[in-house]
Parts: structure tokens; C-alpha cells; sequence
């Protein structure tokens, strides 16, 4: 059985689902469990939010997830489950955009594992997010670009 | 050669489906970048053309760097800056 879950899910099919991704990663021998929930907030530098749409590629963000998921377990050098999803589409307020889950014998290892895995999600998989604002104006935010020599922020 | 290119994030909206098929002289990434920067001087928004510098290309599978082959069966993907999450 996999110890990695990967998942995109449209909006419109689904919520992303945090309790399953917690059942995911736990494990009899695991005593440290850590999860970031990544939901749609109303303000952004001041302006009233009503919602985000986000774009993914997904046959490489899959691809990405499976990546980070390995590089995280061997950078923190113990058994680590984790389960990475996004949501795709138009979201609402308070809606969950992302849940990242971590699951290792350890706090240490689990919220280092967690932290990795999330900042690895935000800054180099194919994923776009469109802010929609009360006055009707819609703008993409500005990103990390993926270009050579680009270091992520 | 002839490549079909998919465009996503903020450059969604220029193309007709958000594609295009570009002519490319050359076999290389650089040269997809340097024909795809050519086409959107002409054709799109200085701001949406401003942000191609920063875009990186792919395959379905992984990213392509300038010096790369484009891939065999013509499928591009040029990826905007990215901020999931």
C-alpha cells in the first residue's frame, strides 16, 4: 500500500477532505500527525475577496506531488506518510483550497515534513490562482516562476 | 517544426482555447520561447507578452529547460509563474 497520496479535485465534483487525508497518515506506529489546511480568505492586501479560481495542470502537478512527496520523505530521513491534494475551480470563501497531511513517529519529523511539503506545493507545482474581488475585478496573482536560475520565494 | 502550445493561469484567454499552434524554427526550447515571444508581440497585450520571460515550458511530465529538445509529438506547455496554495 502506498504511503503517498496525490490528488486534484474539481471544485464542482467535491470539497477537499481533511478528515480522510488524517486517516490517511496515521499509522500504528506513528505518533506525530500534522496537517495544513489551506482555505480562501476574504481580504488580500485590503481588498474584499469573493472568491479564487484556481488553474492546475494536472497531469504534471501530479506529477510534482509524487516528487515533493519522495523528496520531503528523504530529506527528513525517516518513514513519513503524506497526502497532498489541491482543489481546482472556482472557490468560495472560507472553501478548503489545499490539504497537505503529514504522518511520522515524531513532531519534529511530522511538522518538518508538513512545512516542506506545503512550501514545495505553493512554490513549483503547475497551479495558478485567480483572485475574484467584490468590485468585479478579477486578477491572477503573482507567482514564483519555474524559469532556470529562478529561486523560489 | 510545428508545436501545440497550451497556455494556462494568466495567459489563459489569448488563444482560442487557450492554444495555438506555432510554427518553430529550430529544435530547441530557446527556439519555442524565442517563436512564442515573437507571436505574442504581435498578437497579444504588452502586459500578457511582458510576462513570458518568466514563464517556464513543459511537457506533460516534466519541465523543459531552454537548452532542450522540444518534445517528439509536439505538445508544449508554457507555465506562468505559479502560486498554488
Amino acid at each position: 500500500m502506498s504511503t503517498h497520496h496525490y490528488r486534484v479535485l474539481d471544485r464542482a465534483n467535491g470539497a477537499l477532505d481533511a478528515a480522510a487525508a488524517l486517516d490517511f497518515v496515521s499509522d500504528p506506529g506513528f505518533g506525530g500527525i500534522t496537517m495544513f489546511v489551506g482555505k480562501v480568505r476574504e481580504l488580500n492586501h485590503g481588498r474584499q475577496v469573493v472568491g479564487v479560481s484556481y488553474d492546475i495542470f494536472e497531469p504534471l502537478a501530479l506529477v510534482r506531488f509524487a516528487a515533493i512527496a519522495a523528496e520531503t520523505e528523504k530529506a527528513i530521513g525517516q518513514p513519513v506518510k503524506l497526502w497532498i491534494a489541491h482543489a481546482r475551480g472556482r472557490l468560495g470563501i472560507g472553501d478548503i483550497a489545499v490539504v497537505v497531511a503529514a504522518g511520522s513517529k515524531h513532531r519534529d519529523e511530522a511538522f518538518r515534513a508538513c512545512r516542506m511539503a506545503i512550501e514545495a506545493v505553493k512554490h513549483t507545482a503547475p497551479i495558478w490562482k485567480q483572485e475574484h474581488f467584490s468590485d468585479g475585478d478579477s486578477v491572477w496573482s503573482e507567482g514564483c516562476s519555474l524559469c532556470e536560475g529562478h529561486q523560489p520565494r | 517544426m510545428q508545436a501545440d502550445v497550451q497556455l494556462f493561469g494568466a495567459l489563459r484567454g489569448l488563444e482560442p482555447g487557450d492554444r495555438l499552434l506555432l510554427e518553430i524554427t529550430g529544435h530547441t526550447v530557446a527556439d519555442a520561447r524565442k517563436a512564442l515571444m515573437a507571436h505574442a508581440g504581435e498578437h497579444w497585450p504588452a502586459a500578457a507578452a511582458a510576462i513570458l520571460p518568466a514563464c517556464a515550458f513543459a511537457s506533460s511530465s516534466m519541465l523543459l529547460r531552454d537548452a532542450m529538445a522540444l518534445p517528439e509529438d509536439g505538445g508544449l506547455v508554457v507555465l506562468p509563474p505559479v502560486n498554488g496554495g
